[in-house]
């Protein structure tokens, strides 16, 4: 666009750009709004109709009957353990294999990298079957490692090609001259890349840390057993006597939905980065 | 590199070999043996229980653990959270008992399960473990739906049976009587309708899901149309049928009942009832503490209860489905001995006098029925279910989750009107005879 | 942002081609044998490579071969009985699936161009605002961080046909309630605006990326000849977002092909079968149904579907940046 001189009077605050801003800004905000008030509404208001838009009679009662009755504190406890540790593996294995696609001179690596690209949108229910039997030999249904493997595994294609793309652009000579020192390969890495890769490994475990504690096809399939849930299984499976208690379910999916929710607004900037280096120099 | 490349393929194959040539499981004798004897040592039993609706306060699942742990001191029962719609419960708990999962040790499951869980392994079969009176106390119809080529999977825990509930204030001030037939009941129900005083007039199930198969099968019994024959091939045809289809589609047609039926669940039309909404309403016997617990109803004191309508001419009246649910035991169990103990408990005297007075189902028991704690509970649907004629889905196959899909499916369309009754019945004719085939998805 | 200027603005489809040659090194102290360099790639690589081929080629080869058996549950494991090529028949002759395969196509088709338009317009939006940017930019992440059964959750409450929020509204326009999920065309809408409220901020961020590295001067170079502003956006802005907006658009459709939360916690599939995506009725078939095999062959056909689109849309784009790059 060309850089007038800026507008003066109202249209400095009423155009085009702002109004689109405020409509971005309201129909996102606008369910989640409705979701935190439901979760404050008692049972005999939240079927009401016509609706309310703020609650009337506001009542804490949801988030305990979600936490006491419903045990979403167990299911919370199940996410975090599963999520943090697939991370940690996700950027451990992604930074020396990105590392290795990215600086090496691997034979193939174009081709694996277009296979990675493919396999980083597989549909899962392609591999729900097999990955049901088999861990069913193994016994690792109903486990957190069940879910931690096949979440490492189908989370690496991203994050291989974020760190890929990202330390693609470290320049030589830092390398060079450690190993002009005498350091071997893996002190390099470890001494030289690792320290500047920190903004690629931030990006890549905000994506991995809100692709595994969302997901669901496999948590739904492989930990269906009460104990080992995860929170998309838990809120999806809510239970009540008669209805769908849609109070309880959005306490907890509101009390879900906050770390995911805190972690994404701190490090938004990371997101769009990622998706500079994910998409552009890609 | 090419060689380890190609070790590696070697390796992979040789374990992918290992795992898919399968693995052999227990022989059904050792298992048996184990559920025969109740162990002397501690165990802990996972129990997935849907909640029971409970007339009054207590936790009806609490009370009977309890009983069964006065009884059998070291054997302790832990609740499992399990879902109350069938069909989502079904998935979640089929997906751990086909995982070969340990718990639940006992499950509480739909009578229509028995056919298909028994075909897949998925529940012990338990008929050598039983007295051979056992079924002598319970409705002939939950016999036949529990067993699956002689194998009993199911053991008896309450029952479902479908009334007409109605608002008696709103009969009363248009001065009409209970209907007896469908007709009438559309004729009183657009009266009322007519007059302002309700929004809706007839209210049940008509989602995609076993709520609507249920429905189905009650208006095809009404209209006497079998869906399969007594050798379990289709047999879905001629005016009766048509006649059902219709009956639903005139419903949504005149504005008697609302056409968001088509979403409607259990739970949907109960809150559309108890929020004063509706003149009638089809439901199990559970709708009956529901609407008069003045906590959670609007219309608590004003409702009655009869048998369902039949059609004008003649047919049965009072049809409802045969409904309920029953515990089943988990072949992967490590305290199979345990699990089937309590399964038997449940289906005990003890057990079924809690129900009784407890919770707002009907026990599967028969002579608890009879006794006069059942009249003193003041719950109609218990003196009434003896009127009944109930009838049975076609449960007798393992295809019967595609066979009630085929049903629910055709009967939605027609409900919306995007069929007639006549297509509705003849695809849903043909996607029966698929799914009996094994053809169906 | 400290991301680190980019090596190049190369589009995916040239990076995944041969690697560039390197430049012979003279030998000295420090100068590592390119085939020494090699295999330390490959051990780096390896650990990440193995863990992914575990669990996702290996198991694909086995879904293949249950898709051709007859697989029977028993009591603690399973057995294969026979093999057998009825599955891929029975499938392929279903009515259900070629429905499924039907709304899975338009629905895919139908999200991925409005969330295109629709962020688009946002991240034009986004690139123009001042100060308020960091706060719009972190409000319009939040219903894509949002788990999905979560947002069919609230979208369910929303559309609820007794109840919902939206259903009261529509009332008070339309004189009658509607029965939004309960009909099939309205369900399949009320899918569409669900996926398009949760991943548009995706496809707009993907396209504000693209949008912060284009050059000032060649909005310059526009305004000097005169150029408008549709024009700008058209011939201008445009043809520099295309490589961006490609790989954004894969994503998204390779994504969309295989939907399962959503229609699983909203619809369930329904009214009938009119929601039921491919995804949904393989996991129907799994394990409402118990049928292995034939859940194997739906599964099998999804994956081989969702391949040749990712294959022909790479060999598509190449074409048309070879073309791009010569002009």
């Amino acid at each position: 666009m060309s850089r007038r001189a800026p507008a003066s009077g109202i249209r400095r605050y009423v155009n085009a750009v702002n109004l689109g801003g405020l409509a971005i800004v309201v129909l996102s905000a606008l369910p989640l709004y409705w979701m935190i008030a439901s979760s404050f509404k008692g049972p005999g208001e939240i079927s009401a109709a016509p609706p309310t838009l703020v609650p009337k009679a506001a009542t804490l009662g949801n988030y305990a009957e979600a936490f006491v009755r419903n045990g979403i504190g167990r299911y919370l406890l199940n996410s975090v353990l599963v999520a943090s540790v697939s991370t940690v593996v996700v950027l451990g294995l992604s930074f020396f294999a990105g590392y290795a696609l990215g600086r090496t001179p691997l034979r193939g690596r174009g081709a694996i990298m277009t296979a990675l690209l493919m396999l980083s949108v597989f549909p899962p229910i392609a591999l729900v079957v097999p990955l049901f039997l088999l861990e069913r030999q193994l016994g690792l249904l109903n486990s957190y490692a069940g879910l931690i493997v096949p979440y490492v595994a189908l989370n690496l294609p991203f994050a291989i090609w974020i760190m890929r793309n990202y330390l693609a652009g470290v320049p030589r000579e830092l390398e060079e001259a450690a190993t002009v020192d005498g350091a071997g390969p893996l002190r390099t890495v470890l001494t030289v890349i690792a320290p500047l890769a920190r903004p690629g490994l931030f990006t890549a475990g905000i994506f991995t840390f809100t692709a595994t504690w969302s997901e669901f096809l496999l948590a739904l399939t492989f930990n269906s057993e009460d104990g080992h849930r995860t929170v998309p299984v838990g809120i999806a499976l809510f239970t009540s006597q008669y209805t769908v208690p849609y109070g309880t379910l959005f306490a907890g999916a509101v009390a879900a939905t906050l770390p995911i929710g805190i972690l994404v607004m701190i490090f938004r900037r990371s997101i769009v980065s990622g998706m500079t280096s994910g998409a552009v120099k890609g | 590199m090419a060689l380890s490349r190609r070790t590696l393929l070697a390796g992979a194959l040789a374990a992918g070999a290992g795992l898919t040539s399968g693995c052999a499981g227990k022989p059904l004798d050792t298992l048996l043996t184990q559920a025969a004897q109740v162990p002397r040592t501690p165990a802990t039993l996972t129990w997935w229980v849907s909640e029971i609706p409970a007339r009054n306060g207590p936790v009806v699942a609490d009370l009977i653990i309890r009983a069964f742990q006065r009884r059998h001191p070291h054997i302790h029962v832990r609740k499992s959270n399990a879902l109350s719609a069938t069909d989502a419960n079904r998935a979640a708990v089929t997906t751990q008992l086909a995982g070969a999962s340990p718990t639940p040790d006992v499950y509480l499951g739909d009578t229509t399960w028995p056919a298909q869980f028994g075909s897949n392994s998925l529940a012990l079969p338990l008929q050598t473990l039983l007295p051979k009176d056992f079924w002598t106390s319970y409705p002939a119809a939950l016999r036949r739906v529990s067993e699956y080529r002689g194998a009993v999977y199911a053991l008896p825990f309450y029952t479902d049976s479908a009334f007409l509930f109605y608002r008696k204030d709103l009969l009363a001030k248009h001065g009409r009587p209970v209907p007896r037939t469908w007709e009438e009941l559309l004729r009183t129900a657009r009266t009322i309708q007519r007059a302002g005083d309700a929004a809706y007039g007839f209210l049940w199930q008509g989602s995609v899901s076993e709520s609507l198969t249920c429905n189905v099968a009650e208006f095809l019994a009404d209209a006497q149309a079998p869906v399969l024959d007594g050798a379990g091939r289709v047999a879905l045809d001629g005016a009766g049928a048509e006649r059902a289809f219709a009956l639903m589609r005139e419903f949504t047609e005149t504005g008697v009942t609302p056409s968001t039926v088509a979403t409607y669940v259990e739970a949907d039309s109960q809150d559309a009832f108890t929020g004063g909404r509706g003149v009638f309403l089809r439901n199990w016997s559970y709708a009956w503490g529901n609407a008069a617990d003045r906590s959670a109803s609007k219309v608590a004191g004003r409702v009655g209860v009869a048998p369902r309508p039949g059609f004008e001419g003649a047919g049965p009246r009072g049809v409802s489905c045969a409904g309920g649910w029953s515990n089943f035991v988990n072949p992967n169990s490590r305290h199979l001995g345990a699990a089937v103990a309590f399964a038997r408990f449940c289906a005990g005297e003890e057990a079924q006098m809690i129900l009784l007075k407890h919770a707002g189902v009907i026990p599967a028991m028969e002579e608890v029925l009879t006794r006069p704690e059942a009249r003193a509970v003041g719950d109609p649907t218990l003196t009434r279910v003896r009127e009944l004629h109930l009838v049975a889905r076609p449960v007798q196959t393992p295809y019967y989750p595609q066979v009630s899909k085929a049903l629910y499916t055709r009967a939605n369309a027609v409900i919306g009107g995007r069929a007639t009754p006549a297509q509705a019945l003849r695809a849903a004719r043909a996607d029966i005879r698929t799914a009996l085939e094994g053809r169906a998805l | 942002m400290t991301s680190p200027a980019p090596a190049s603005r190369r589009p995916a489809a040239e990076q995944a081609g041969p690697p560039p040659a390197q430049a012979p090194r003279g030998d000295g102290p420090g100068r590592v044998s390119r085939r020494r360099r090699a295999r330390t790639g490959w051990l780096f690589a390896s650990p990440a490579l193995l863990t992914i081929a575990a669990v996702t080629v290996f198991p694909v080869l086995f879904s293949v071969l249950l898709s051709f058996a007859d697989v029977r549950l028993e009591y603690g494991g399973f057995r294969i009985l026979s093999l057998t090529g009825d599955h891929y028949a029975a499938v392929l002759s279903s009515p259900e699936w070629r429905q499924a395969l039907f709304f899975t196509f338009g629905f895919t088709v139908v999200t991925v161009l409005l969330e295109l338009v629709l962020g688009t317009a946002a991240a034009l939006v986004l690139e123009r605002l001042g100060a308020a940017r960091g706060w719009v930019l972190a409000v319009l992440l939040l219903p894509w961080a949002l788990i999905n059964v979560v947002a069919a959750q609230l979208w369910g409450y929303l559309f609820n046909g007794t109840y919902g929020g939206l259903t009261w509204l529509f009332e008070q326009f339309l004189g009658h309630q509607p029965d939004i999920l309960g009909q099939p065309a309205s369900a399949m809408g009320a899918m569409v605006v669900v996926d398009v409220w949760k991943t548009t901020p995706f496809v707009a961020i993907v396209v504000l990326a693209g949008l912060m590295l284009i050059p000032g001067d060649v909005y310059e170079a526009a305004e000097i000849d005169g150029a408008g502003t549709w024009t700008t956006f058209w011939k201008v802005t445009l043809p520099q977002l295309r490589p961006i907006m490609a790989i954004a658009v894969l994503f998204r459709i390779l994504q969309a092909f295989g939907i399962f939360d959503l229609p699983f916690v909203l619809t369930q599939g329904g009214p009938g079968t009119a929601t039921e995506s491919l995804a949904i009725l393989g996991y129907k078939t799994l394990f409402q149904n118990l049928a292995i095999g034939r859940g194997a062959a739906v599964a099998t056909t999804t994956a081989v579907i969702v391949i040749s689109c990712c294959l022909l849309f790479l060999r598509v784009f190449r074409t048309q940046a070879d073309e791009g790059g010569r002009a």
